[in-house]
Parts: structure tokens; C-alpha cells; sequence
């Protein structure tokens, strides 16, 4: 058989062919993996994060769309490999602190991320940047309920008979409510079982997504419920009727922000994209548009969203979740949420 | 030449049964090693062997309950496509008409919507204030259907049928017609030559569609999801919830093997309800 390309010839065309590949990569932008929520919030993470702030600094995302525990789970199942396969995870910081504790997340401190210097006291841990939060509050009708609840007890007041609701992907922190009135802490779960079973025997509505919380208020199958603060906002922007009032006991803070893998194949875009998150343009953006509270003290809220988003005066006792107690309590609670409250 | 026929079958059946082996075996092997495993809140699963969780499937009432309403709604809805799908492939088989195709179109159409899409369809007509809803009160009268078995019959009844109807009117197209004529040639009526003659022959081919809509309802998971609400449970959300919401690997892989022996064995099972001279 005649030899119709020797092997030097092969060679160079496969250089050539591989040419344009090899100059393009020297010129394009730096991709890192981001795990993060599909929707809206990718959406605005695109909008308000990587087109103004970060593709300046020559980072690009690479999107891998994913519930978060999932997510959760690939970094911890891929712990031990030399190479992860995410840069920065987006998770609450529930989950944060587990990841933590289980070693597998590196600090973020001022010299890798310098934006982290400006979080506000209480929202941070060594290992999380936050991103966004919101205090958990009661959320009422106000066309049908004219004064509105004070406390997390009156949802299992008889006078809400049928008309207490919440979406069900919300249970741990509605158990952290619970427990907030019943003892004062979040982490009281015997306590916070009892008032939930008397919630649930009032006629409590459950919901399967967050977003088919909202509708009920306008249909009248629920008059009041429990919601955060971003979403109350959302709705009334949706034009649902529904209004937040701050329980006298306090409320739960959701935190959810950005974690980096020990093993992330990209650590230094993964640190400059979490900075570009705190910029305050970037906050400001996700208050705008998604009703949550920026998480620097350099991001300031003016404007109507300032108006919906503003804490009563004198502002109420906010507080974080117990994330030592609440990481290994979260399997029992799950597991007696599934059987007694969503069971009937 | 013929001694090197079983060489030549083996190399047609290789590459099917080598995809077959990695695609389907190898993930349900790790599947049930895993289902051995312990779950642990940090590590969330520690390699071990233990039968832990299977033994908690079968010592807690809620989980029996939980394959109870699953086998439940399965029954019912295969039952139903049974007795709604069962005219409607029989008049498709038996139709000489010029619309058949047409008709057949409209049968599979469903077919085109993603069964979730599907279901957004059915959550907009079940909605309090929704289309019935809405309707209903014209007459002073609330339909109230979302998050009820009713509506994750109905949704799962929908996304099943299609399926019941097609196998059903292959089954019909190949009874011989004749037959009938000839028993009703022998003075048997209409009705007593479709029990006697089409039903015995077709009887396998009904048994066959029932149990592809029996485990289609076992499996069911974006319907009882969306229609049924967190309230309402089933086997296959209950994998997703112990996998997704609880991080338990090791109790959903064990859910999932009980969920797929169940219904394997009920299966088999089914085969005694038809009569051994049917069987095909």
C-alpha cells in the first residue's frame, strides 16, 4: 500500500488544523465553572454580575445550572480528586457552613477577594462570600386582613382557619420562625414542632415552588402565610395583593452567596468573580430586581425599592440561622416534616 | 459455512447487549451498592454495608403507606385506560374510514407536549379560580380539584392513555376480522363474538398495554409533583425528595431498588390474571 501522507505530513496539517483553536484560546476571555440556579437569578447574575463588572476583567462563566443540593453534593463527592469540577458554587449559607465543617472550602479572605472586607456583620463566614439576604416575615392579604399578625403564633389562630399557607420548599426556616417565637432561639425544634402541628391542624396550605406561594393570595384560598421579604416585593410587583409584616419576636435572616472549592481548577477567576458579586453596582442590581438586601455596607438603596425593602423603626431583631445546630438537625427536621406536616 | 453462524449471531447481538450491560446494568449495580452505603450529614455517605435502609422502609408505616397510594393510583389508572382506551383502539383497528389517520394523529398528539408541560395545562383548568373553577361558579358551585388523587389520576390517566390506545389498536389490527364474521356466521351475536372470539386473542396484547400503563403510573413523578402538591405522596417524589431535599443517597437508592422490585414483581404477578390457555 502506498503511503499517501508520511507522519510528518500528518503532523503539520494537524498543527495547522489546530492553529485558529490555539491562537483564539491565547486571546479569549479566562472561563471558570459556575454552579448556580437556573431563572431569574442566573439571568440577573448575567446582568448585573458577569456583562458590566466581570468580562471587564477578562472572566467568562461556564454555567452549570443545577438544584443546590445537588451541586452540594458533586463538590463533596468530588472532594478527593486533584481537579473539582466547579469554580464558585452558589448555595445558602445553611449549607455553606456544612461544606465548611467538612473541610472542602477555601477561605476567602481580603488579600483574594477584597470586596469581602465591606459584608456586613453577621452575614459572612470564613469560607462563604453572601450575596444576597432577606428576613423571613409574615406575608397577609391587606384587602382581607385588616390588621395585620403580629407573631408567628397567629397562624394557628382559629380566626385563619384554612387561610394560613407557605410554599413547602421553605420548611426549615419556617421551623426556625417557630422556634424563634416559641423560645427565642432558632434552634428549639421540639418547641417549634409543637406550634407547627397546631399551624398545620388551622388547615395549613402547602405549596409545591416558591413561586406558587404568591397566587393564592390573589385567588383568596390564603389570607396570610410566611414569606421573605424579597419575595414579598416580587409579588406586589406582580401585583398580587400582599403586604409583610414583621413578627414581634424577630425574624430569621435567608442568606444565600458564593462558595469556592478547595479543589476549583480556576481559583483566581473563581475569587474575582465573587469580588465583582460584591461591587455594589451588582448588589444594588439584585435589590432592583429581585427584592433582596445587598449584603456590603457600600451598596445603598434609594428609590421605591429602598421604600420596599426598608426594616420598621425601631427595626426588629434579625437573626441569622444557627448554623452549627441547624446543619446537624436538618435531616431529623426533614424527615418529621415529611411524615406528620406533609403527611395527612 | 453453518459452523460459523452462532460466531456471526453473537457479533450481531454483542454491541446491542455490551450498551445494554454499561447503559442499564452497570448504574443499577452502583445503584444498589450505594443503597448499602450509611448516610452520614457531613460526609453525607460513608461506604459500608448495611441493610439499614431497607429495614427502615419496612419497619415505618409512612413508607408502606406511601407504596400503598403509589400502587394505588398505578391500579387505577391502568384499570381506567383499560376500560377508556379499550373502545377507542377497537373503533381505530376497525375504522375503514378516510379520517383513520387523522384520528390516529389526534390519539398521539398529546404525545408531542412534554408530559410536565402537559400538566401546567391541567394545573390552569384544576386552579382554584381557575377554567372549571370558573365555570363551576356560574352555577353557584366550586370545583376545587388541585392538589387532590382525583387530579393526579386525571393528569397521569392523560399522559398514559396514548400509549394504552396504540398498543391496543396494533393488538385489534391483527385479529383476523374474519373470525368475527365467521362466528357471526355460525349465529354467534355481535357482542358474544367480541367476548368469545376477539378477547381471548386479544387478551395478552390488553394485558401487555395495562401493565405498560401499571408501571408508567408506578414511576410517575412530574404529575403527582405539580397536581398532587408536597402532600400528596408517591414513590418516585419520594426518591427525588430523600435524593435532592435530604442529600440520602443511600435511602433513596434503596427507595428506588423497592420501587423497581415492586413493580417487577407485580408485574409477573399480572400474568396469573389472565387464563393459561390465553397467554401468549
Amino acid at each position: 500500500m502506498p503511503e499517501v501522507f508520511s507522519r510528518r505530513t500528518l503532523l503539520a496539517g494537524a498543527g495547522l488544523l489546530a492553529a485558529p483553536a490555539l491562537i483564539r484560546s491565547a486571546h479569549a476571555e479566562e472561563t471558570f465553572i459556575l454552579g448556580t440556579w437556573g431563572g431569574d437569578y442566573q439571568r440577573l447574575q448575567m446582568e448585573n454580575i458577569e456583562k458590566p463588572i466581570a468580562s471587564k476583567l477578562g472572566i467568562a462563566s461556564v454555567v452549570d445550572v443545577a438544584d443546590e443540593l445537588p451541586r452540594v453534593a458533586k463538590i463533596m463527592a468530588s472532594r478527593r480528586l486533584p481537579r473539582g469540577q466547579m469554580d464558585v458554587a452558589c448555595v445558602q449559607a445553611v449549607q455553606a457552613y456544612s461544606m465548611a465543617e467538612a473541610g472542602v472550602l477555601e477561605e476567602l479572605t481580603p488579600d483574594k477577594v477584597p470586596n469581602i472586607a465591606h459584608v456586613k456583620a453577621g452575614l459572612g463566614m470564613t469560607c462563604f462570600a453572601p450575596h444576597i439576604w432577606s428576613p423571613q416575615i409574615l406575608s397577609y392579604n391587606p384587602e382581607r386582613v385588616k390588621s395585620p399578625p403580629t407573631s408567628f403564633a397567629e397562624l394557628a389562630d382559629p380566626k385563619y382557619k384554612d387561610k394560613v399557607g407557605f410554599p413547602d420548599v421553605n420548611y426549615f426556616y419556617v421551623m426556625m420562625a417557630a422556634s424563634l417565637y416559641a423560645s427565642g432561639t432558632s434552634t428549639d425544634f421540639v418547641k417549634a414542632k409543637e406550634l407547627l402541628t397546631k399551624v398545620n391542624a388551622n388547615g395549613l396550605h402547602l405549596y409545591p415552588s416558591t413561586d406558587a406561594g404568591g397566587p393564592p393570595f390573589k385567588s383568596g384560598e390564603i389570607d396570610v402565610g410566611v414569606m421573605w421579604l424579597a419575595r414579598i416585593a416580587m409579588w406586589q410587583n406582580a401585583g398580587i395583593p400582599v403586604a409583610a409584616a414583621f413578627p414581634k419576636e424577630g425574624c430569621i435572616l435567608y442568606v444565600s452567596g458564593m462558595v469556592v472549592p478547595k479543589n476549583a481548577p480556576n481559583k483566581k477567576a473563581a475569587f474575582a468573580y465573587i469580588n465583582a458579586m460584591l461591587e455594589p453596582a451588582a448588589q444594588i442590581g439584585f435589590a432592583e430586581h429581585m427584592g433582596y438586601l445587598p449584603t456590603v455596607t457600600t451598596a445603598t438603596l434609594t428609590g421605591k425599592v429602598a421604600k420596599q425593602l426598608a426594616m420598621p423603626d425601631p427595626e426588629p431583631k434579625l437573626m441569622p440561622p444557627d448554623f452549627a445546630v441547624t446543619s446537624k438537625a436538618l435531616p431529623d427536621v426533614t424527615d418529621w416534616w415529611k411524615k406528620t406536616i406533609q403527611h395527612v | 459455512m453453518r459452523q460459523k453462524l452462532p460466531l456471526a449471531a453473537a457479533g450481531l447481538l454483542g454491541p446491542a447487549t455490551s450498551v445494554v450491560v454499561l447503559m442499564l446494568a452497570a448504574p443499577l449495580a452502583l445503584l444498589f451498592r450505594d443503597s448499602l452505603n450509611r448516610f452520614d450529614v457531613t460526609e453525607l455517605m460513608i461506604e459500608t454495608v448495611t441493610a439499614a435502609n431497607y429495614t427502615r422502609f419496612f419497619t415505618e408505616t409512612f413508607y408502606w403507606e406511601v407504596l400503598r397510594t403509589t400502587i394505588l393510583v398505578a391500579a387505577t389508572v391502568a384499570v381506567l385506560c383499560v376500560a377508556l382506551g379499550l373502545p377507542l383502539a377497537w373503533r381505530l383497528a376497525r375504522t375503514t374510514s378516510r379520517w383513520k389517520s387523522l384520528m390516529m394523529l389526534l390519539v398521539i398528539l398529546p404525545l408531542f407536549i412534554g408530559s410536565t408541560v402537559r400538566t401546567v395545562g391541567w394545573m390552569i383548568l384544576f386552579a382554584r379560580n381557575g377554567m372549571m373553577d370558573s365555570v363551576a361558579g356560574l352555577f353557584g358551585t366550586r370545583v376545587d380539584l388541585m392538589y387532590t388523587t382525583t387530579a393526579v389520576i386525571i393528569g397521569t390517566l392523560s399522559v398514559n392513555l396514548p400509549f394504552m390506545v396504540l398498543t391496543l389498536q396494533s393488538v385489534f389490527e391483527g385479529i383476523d376480522d374474519r373470525l368475527t364474521e365467521a362466528a357471526q356466521g355460525l349465529g354467534a351475536t355481535p357482542s358474544r363474538a367480541f367476548w368469545r372470539v376477539v378477547w381471548p386473542l386479544a387478551l395478552p396484547g390488553v394485558m401487555i398495554s395495562a401493565i405498560l400503563s401499571f408501571i408508567l403510573g408506578m414511576n410517575a413523578y412530574a404529575t403527582p409533583v405539580l397536581l398532587g402538591g408536597p402532600r400528596f405522596q408517591m414513590m418516585a417524589p419520594l426518591v427525588f425528595w430523600e435524593f435532592n431535599t435530604n442529600s440520602n443517597w443511600p435511602f433513596s437508592a434503596a427507595l428506588a431498588f423497592i420501587l423497581m422490585a415492586t413493580t417487577l414483581l407485580l408485574t409477573s404477578l399480572s400474568n396469573f390474571l389472565v387464563p393459561r390457555r390465553y397467554r401468549a
